[in-house]
């Protein structure tokens, strides 16, 4: 549960203030708590952190790409150090289950790693796949939207088409563009929702996608990956 | 309750959203939710057919083509290799498909031209990749990653196993081994919601590549099959319980509703439709609900609402479909003879269409032809649609939905083909 939070308010309001396209109503079921609810507080206890093994799924490079102010930043420097969790998304997503669900996690997650003094060995990165639209100003405005705090939760988007395509071929991103009856781009893009756990080495250690990305989970798993 | 089914199949979508049925996909992989384009069987070779390989054959399964009902495409391996089971990886851009006799895994793409999926790889190392297993045969996906249960050891050839995993690219990453005290593998299904997976048992390779005939005389081996589906904690992939279900319990499917805390299988060799629930304190139990009989039950597929769950019998080439509205009690609604023997059912996403095919394993299949049924319900019964004829193909195995929505050309337009991603 998202303690004392109104979760579908706070995507909403996301939503209008981001000002993604509106959705259509064959692809946006109303958002309701009851979901929220099924994606946030699955009926589990997850394992305590360090009773189990995350292995190195892959390695990840680095890439320069630039932050919501514009500048030339590479991800290793973002995440030299420490724990990251790494997603991607782009700002237009009509799929409110999607891209926006996932940043409401984030969003979660973001507030647990403080409250678990985990600041400092952690960092979020959301990265744009929509690098033509997603501009440093529209992604500060979705960061903004979604209560990123700078110091913990990064956004960043690539300088071209060739860098993107490395950097989502790098983590295992799919990413297809949509287009209508007359073959035009509508400015969906079809993926799969996929957040990746990288460890200080560079190694992606775990993948989550909606359905697990329980904040709680994540936290236990960066504890692991830290270790004792 | 019909807005609490459209709510499932939104979240399962949505949730990178939503087996070789449909509904026993993993909860990681996008849905085929409408009407399937194509099925993808994985086919036996037999020598003398055609080239004599194993093939991955595409049949057209949209009513609106032309070619409803017909081959379109196949897409040979080199040689036989035991084709049994196939599984999408998460973004169901690529099909793993297992060899149980010479554990060769091959992965076809089926993005770039879902009509015709063209083999890009072989993953040749799977034994000693994983330490001796042997006869990888679920491949299930999970995020970024394949999940793949054996059935055998590369030590003893029998049914001592494991679980294996590999990354969407064909890069081992662990071996899982089953629990001592339930070495057997089959199936097995993951419950995100509840963070549960189960694992189902059959047998080892000097069982299950032997001639039926031979085996069934030798009371020995006929003790080698598994007794048992684990359960695990999926997160820590640790074995939590072993609930015994005696006579090899095959093909495991959890009910799809939020609330429904529980899946069924059956089992081959006693031949009983077997519930597996969560009791109220969080340890899980299993009931006998209905007696299938001695027909040797191998596959089951379940309805989009848990309301029925179908059983295919390899002993006597009859679909049977049963009830279980109430989960505890299994009642038999309809039987269709099928054919000598049949193998293979799966539901469609809506619940409205049915497949089933004819082979089982190559030693074990029955002279007489080999084939794909389709079938839909009208008017509450279940009603022969196609029937596709494979006598010229090789035998087939399961089937796996295709999709021209998730191939790259534009959604309605058949002519264009994405190019690069459209960012400028």
């Amino acid at each position: 549960v998202i303690r004392g939070r109104r979760p579908a308010l706070v995507l909403l309001l996301a939503v209008v203030i981001v000002g993604a396209p509106p959705v259509r109503a064959h692809d946006a079921p109303r958002l309701d708590d009851e979901f929220i609810k099924g994606v946030f507080s699955p009926s589990f206890v997850p394992p305590p952190p360090g009773s189990y093994e995350l292995p190195v799924v892959a390695k990840v490079g680095s890439f320069v790409l630039r932050d919501t102010t514009g500048r030339r930043v590479s991800t290793s420097a973002v995440m030299s150090g420490k724990v990251a969790v790494v997603s991607f998304i782009y700002t237009a997503c009509a799929d409110r289950l999607g891209c926006p669900l996932a940043s409401t996690a984030l969003r979660e997650l973001q507030t647990r790693l403080r409250d678990e003094g985990l600041g400092g060995e952690a960092v979020l990165l959301t990265i744009s796949f929509d690098a033509a639209r997603d501009t440093p100003a529209q992604l500060a405005k979705y960061a903004s939207a979604f209560g990123a705090d700078p110091a913990l939760w990064r956004f960043m988007t690539a300088p071209d088409a060739r860098v993107l395509d490395d950097l989502l071929r790098s983590y295992g991103q799919d990413r297809a563009p949509v287009y209508d009856e007359r073959g035009r781009f509508t400015g969906r893009y079809r993926h799969v929702l996929k957040v990746f756990l990288v460890d200080r080495g560079g190694r992606i250690r775990n993948v989550y996608s909606t359905g697990f990305l329980v904040p709680q989970v994540v936290v236990n798993d960066i504890k692991t990956v830290l270790g004792p | 309750m019909k807005r609490t089914l459209v709510l499932i199949a939104v979240i399962l979508l949505a949730a990178g959203a939503a087996g070789a049925d449909e509904t026993c996909q993993s909860p990681f992989l996008p849905k085929v939710t409408g009407q399937e384009d194509y099925i993808y069987v994985w086919t036996l070779g037999i020598k003398g057919v055609a080239d004599g390989n194993d093939s991955l054959v595409t049949v057209d399964a949209n009513p609106s083509s032309a070619n409803y009902g017909k081959i379109v495409h196949r897409a040979p391996v080199r040689g036989q290799h035991e084709a049994h089971h196939a599984g999408f990886t998460d973004d169901r851009r690529q099909l793993w498909a297992g060899g149980l006799d010479s554990s060769l895994i091959f992965v076809f793409d089926v993005a770039t031209d879902p009509a015709r999926p063209r083999l890009v790889k072989t993953i040749t190392t799977f034994v000693k990749d994983t330490g001796g297993l042997v006869g990888p045969h679920t491949f299930y996906a999970l995020p970024g990653r394949m999940l793949i249960s054996a059935l055998s050891n590369s030590k003893d050839s029998g049914g001592r196993t494991g679980l294996a995993e590999y990354t969407n690219d064909g890069k081992f990453i662990r071996t899982i081994s089953m629990p001592a005290e339930a070495p057997y593998g089959y199936d097995v299904r993951v419950n995100i919601n509840l963070n549960r997976m189960l694992t189902s048992s059959f047998s080892g390779k000097k069982n299950y590549m032997r001639p039926v005939g031979e085996l069934l005389k030798d009371a020995e081996a006929m003790k080698q099959f598994g007794d048992s589906v684990v359960v695990w904690d999926f997160h820590a992939r640790k074995p939590l319980q072993i609930l015994r279900v005696p006579g090899a319990p095959l093909e495991l499917r959890w009910a799809l509703l939020p609330n429904h805390h529980y899946a069924f299988t059956s089992t081959a060799l006693t031949g009983q439709l077997v519930l597996i629930y969560r009791r109220d304190d969080g340890t899980w139990a299993t009931k006998n609900i209905a007696e299938i009989g001695n027909t040797i039950p191998v596959d089951i597929s379940i309805a989009p609402d848990d309301s029925k769950i179908y059983v295919n019998s390899y002993g006597d080439g009859t679909l049977r479909v049963y009830d279980v509205t109430n989960p505890h009690e299994g009642k038999l609604i309809q039987q269709m003879k099928l054919g000598e023997q049949a193998n293979m059912v799966s539901t469609s996403w809506d619940g409205t269409r049915v497949y089933a095919t004819s082979s089982l394993l190559s030693q074990w299949d029955k002279p007489g032809d080999h084939w794909l049924k389709g079938f839909a319900w009208e008017g509450g019964q279940l009603v022969s649609k196609f029937t596709t004829d494979f006598s010229g193909v090789g035998r087939a195995h399961i089937m796996n939905f295709g999709a021209k929505s998730f191939g790259p050309r534009a959604e309605g337009t058949p002519s264009r083909v994405a190019g690069r991603p459209a960012v400028r």
